[in-house]
């Protein structure tokens, strides 16, 4: 596995569990994941803390099958078959990689609009590592 | 300014060599650029070796350059290894140019070599999915193919590429790739058979990928003011340039375009005093087919979304006007990682200087080429100009 450990998933938590981003104080572009300067500015490291809706629509996505997955995430494609990992536009403006869940893969359409819940993500030295998944708007209540 | 040029080239065998390891590869691809050099030459007028490796398998990670040095009869020496992903070997040569442009070292060896085939599938893709921005990318469950698949699957939103432009690249890859003898697979593929072959990740199939592989590359560069001592036709590099980009994909401002590839061009273009429409054939990194399409687009070979059409209509064959990855390409020849860019800069010296050994893979009468090389989903690029 390309080794993730506790304390490395751990600190990403507060992005994985509530999708908190930054908002830049000289541009005011909301950057997700952190990033250590602004990348659109590129000229602060000030930021505001802001949750994110995680609501927004699919960009690009793939459907991973048999030889296309890592070898943490071959028993899910193994035992489910082949799963959607997309690029989601969110609505505050950054994009960001996550799997879509609930779905039939044939179902994924590109501009899809869909929501985040936490979910199982995979599990790595016994800890199951929890974190977003995008799910398609018209499920999510 | 002094220049710097390139005097002798070799390449190992690609392919899976169990009785091989990094020594005995890196040793292949040495003694063959050491019979290369028309006029002979002395190892110990090498006084630096930078050398490309991703190190996967994980079995030699520390002072990898110092071991394949010393085994090839290089001791005592300025050794360093280069990773930059799958752009090691293009930055290694960039690396031994700017040594010999600084006045360090006049004669430097450029190399790389990779041993991908020992470990097991699960542990090779251990190795391979850690390139890009593994907190997010790795963690949403992808390896490469399934990251340049998003890239593809994007561009054919956007501008309407289609299953057989992809395919094209690889059945013209493998029609290349069955001419050169060096290359892992040689045999041609029709259309039907990579349209129709098994998805990895959906838009990209098996034909679409690159494999995994043994081999390595070695590259002798000079200070031009050299060149003569060791052969009568050096190939001189006219320009180099690189550049990294955001890891993620989605960090990027554009995720149909490799911005370090539109850079790195620049740069190198802006060095050598040319443009695109000057370079008449070119190795591009072609590790997933959509790869191939988005450099003819970055590198100015064509206008953006339409390197689809630019491929089917035959530009880019070997009797095309620009001939690209002649050589089979990561396709075909192969992808050891780390040697990649170096085996690049191999093709392109014997394809200027007329030498390929099968005629059929010779362009004719070619005297500027570019090489580039792509690490992750292009994280990082480098690009060189070679010119007769
Ligand atoms: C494409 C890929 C997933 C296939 O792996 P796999 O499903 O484990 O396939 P196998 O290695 O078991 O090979 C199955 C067959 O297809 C052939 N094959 C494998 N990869 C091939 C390729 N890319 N092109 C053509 N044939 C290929 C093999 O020779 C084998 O044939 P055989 O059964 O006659 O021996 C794997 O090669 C891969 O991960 N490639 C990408 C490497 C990479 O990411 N490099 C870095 C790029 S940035
Ligand atoms: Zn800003």
């Amino acid at each position: 596995m390309a080794h993730v450990s506790v304390p490395m998933y751990w600190r990403t938590i507060p992005q994985r569990y509530r999708m908190v981003g930054q908002r830049c104080r000289k541009c005011d572009a909301v950057n997700f994941p952190p990033k250590g300067v602004c990348k659109y500015c590129n000229a602060s490291f000030e930021f505001d803390e802001v949750k994110l809706s995680g609501k927004g629509k699919v960009h690009t996505f793939v459907l991973i099958g048999a030889g296309g997955a890592p070898p943490e995430f071959a028993e899910q494609e193994k035992a489910g078959g082949m799963y959607p990992v997309a690029i989601v536009e969110l609505e505050e403006g950054p994009k960001v990689i996550g799997q879509i869940a609930d779905v039939n893969p044939k179902d994924v359409k590109m501009d899809m609009p869909v929501s985040t819940e936490l979910r199982k993500v995979y599990s790595e030295e016994g800890v199951i590592r929890y974190g977003f998944k995008f799910i398609p708007e018209e499920l999510s209540r | 300014m002094k220049k710097v040029a390139i005097v002798g080239a070799g390449q190992s065998r690609y392919g899976d060599f169990p009785e091989k390891g990094i020594k005995e590869l890196f040793l292949e691809s040495y003694q063959d650029m050491v019979k290369s050099v028309d006029k002979g030459m002395d190892s110990r007028r090498i006084g630096a070796a930078y050398v490309g490796n991703l190190g996967s398998g994980g079995f030699q990670l520390g002072n990898m350059s110092a071991l394949v040095s010393e085994f090839v009869g290089l001791p005592y020496i300025h050794t360093v290894r280069v990773e930059n992903a799958c752009a090691s070997g293009g930055y290694a040569l960039i690396s031994a140019c700017m040594d010999v442009l600084s006045g360090a070292h006049d004669v430097v060896l450029a190399g790389g070599v990779e041993k991908m085939t020992d470990v097991s599938g699960v542990k090779q893709k251990y190795w391979l999915g850690v390139s890009g921005d593994t907190e997010y990318e790795r963690l949403a469950g992808t390896t490469f193919a399934g990251l340049y698949a998003l890239i593809a699957h994007r561009h054919m939103h956007e501008f309407g590429t289609t299953r057989e432009h992809l395919s094209a690249v690889a059945v013209k890859n493998h029609k290349n790739g069955a001419q050169n003898p060096k290359a892992q697979f040689q045999k041609e593929i029709t259309l039907e058979k990579a349209v129709k072959s098994p998805y990895v990740a959906y838009p990209l199939n098996l034909f679409d990928c690159c494999s995994t592989t043994d081999g390595a590359s070695s590259v002798l560069v000079c200070d031009a003011e050299l060149a003569k001592e060791f052969t009568d036709t050096p190939i001189y590099i006219a320009g180099f340039g690189s550049s990294s980009d955001y890891l993620a994909i989605h960090d990027r401002i554009n995720t149909v375009t490799l911005e370090g590839t539109k850079r790195a061009a620049a740069n190198a273009y802006d060095m050598a005093g040319l443009s695109a429409k000057d370079i008449q054939l070119a190795e591009v990194h072609d590790c997933f087919t959509i790869a191939e399409l988005l450099a003819c687009e970055d590198l100015g070979f064509c206008e953006k979304g339409k390197a689809g059409q630019f491929v089917e209509d035959g530009h880019t064959q070997i009797d095309g006007d620009r001939p690209v990855n002649a050589s089979g390409g990561l396709k075909s020849k192969g992808h050891p990682i780390g040697a990649t860019g170096t085996g690049q800069a191999y093709e392109m010296f014997n394809q200027l200087r007329g030498t390929v050994d099968k005629p059929a893979r010779q362009v004719r009468d070619a005297e500027i080429g570019l090489i580039h090389n792509v690490g992750g989903s292009g994280g990082t690029v480098s690009v060189s100009i070679l010119r007769r």
